[in-house]
């Protein structure tokens, strides 16, 4: 069952277009985030914790809503660790879209720049839409 | 100067292995801003939204291991500023796994900035299962490269 979140659309699979554009996301990344990231991947030396903002689905998740939603694949660029204290303004999209096996999947991709203009990172990630079809076979 | 590195196609990459706790998987969501319960925190909303009897790891936070993975490889140096990585979620990883990534170098091919260095990953847990699998890449400087021949 889906759920519902005001001013959001349901997700229509068929009529969702490639290269349609996410809402800008902005935010600052504090030393608690890094922090918190780090303690959670244990990794003391963990560069990126754009990655747990989740960034290209999050923009998604203004405009649509849906039954919810596994992660399929995700493909990481690097190219500068984020600065705390700065702030971070995201820009994503729908990349692509595709059936395999009577599954529809969606692809976000986001592209993540700071206040000084340095390019952070990009990630692309692709989202089965029928999250309990991949559950049963995780019984 | 760079200390020089070589890379082989067939060479091995260090591993890496994490034993995941819902602690870990609580501090990783939180670090992200999520604060509601979710099929990663949350028992119920794992069985409501998957059907599984447990919560399960976010596979981004697999595709952060994978980065450690080869950020140690590679050096931070190199790594961070013209590394990726791409990984298939296959299995799911629960609280009390334990996973192992490991990889090998694929592929050395030269680019206008220097070689780019393919390898591949995968990632299992403790009963062998492949719960992930993928490529990653790094394009290494030229000068970090022995001088050729």
């Amino acid at each position: 069952m889906a759920q519902r979140h005001e001013g959001t659309k349901l997700l229509d699979w068929e009529a969702l277009k490639i290269g349609e554009q996410l809402p800008t996301l902005s935010y600052v990344l504090t030393q608690e985030m890094v922090d918190e990231f780090r303690a959670g991947v244990m990794d003391p030396e963990a560069a990126f914790p754009t990655i747990s903002q989740k960034v290209d689905v999050r923009p998604y998740h203004l405009v649509y809503h849906d039954d919810g939603s596994v992660n399929a694949r995700c493909a990481f660029h690097c190219y500068n660790p984020p600065v705390p204290g700065k702030r971070i303004t995201v820009q994503a999209w729908i990349a692509d879209k595709y059936a395999r096996r009577g599954k529809n999947y969606i692809v976000t991709e986001a592209v993540s720049v700071d206040e000084d203009g340095r390019l952070l990172d990009r990630v692309i990630t692709h989202e089965l839409k029928q999250p309990s079809e991949v559950g049963k076979k995780w019984q | 100067m760079a200390i020089a590195r070589s890379y082989k196609v067939g060479e091995q990459i260090p591993s890496l292995t994490k034993n995941m706790t819902q602690d870990a998987i609580n501090r990783f969501e939180k670090s992200g801003g999520a604060t509601g319960p979710s099929q990663f925190t949350d028992l119920d909303t794992a069985r409501n939204t998957l059907g599984t009897t447990s919560t399960v790891a976010s596979g981004r936070m697999s595709l952060t291991f994978a980065t450690e993975l080869l950020r140690r490889y590679f050096g931070a140096d190199v790594y961070n500023g013209r590394g990726m990585v791409d990984l298939r979620f296959l299995r799911p990883v629960r609280p009390g796994d334990s996973v192992t990534f490991s990889g090998k170098v694929t592929g050395v091919v030269k680019e206008a900035n220097g070689c780019r260095v393919s390898v591949e990953v995968n990632a299992s847990n403790q009963k062998g299962d492949v719960t992930a699998a993928g490529t990653g890449a790094c394009v290494v400087p030229s000068g970090y490269l022995p001088a050729e021949e």
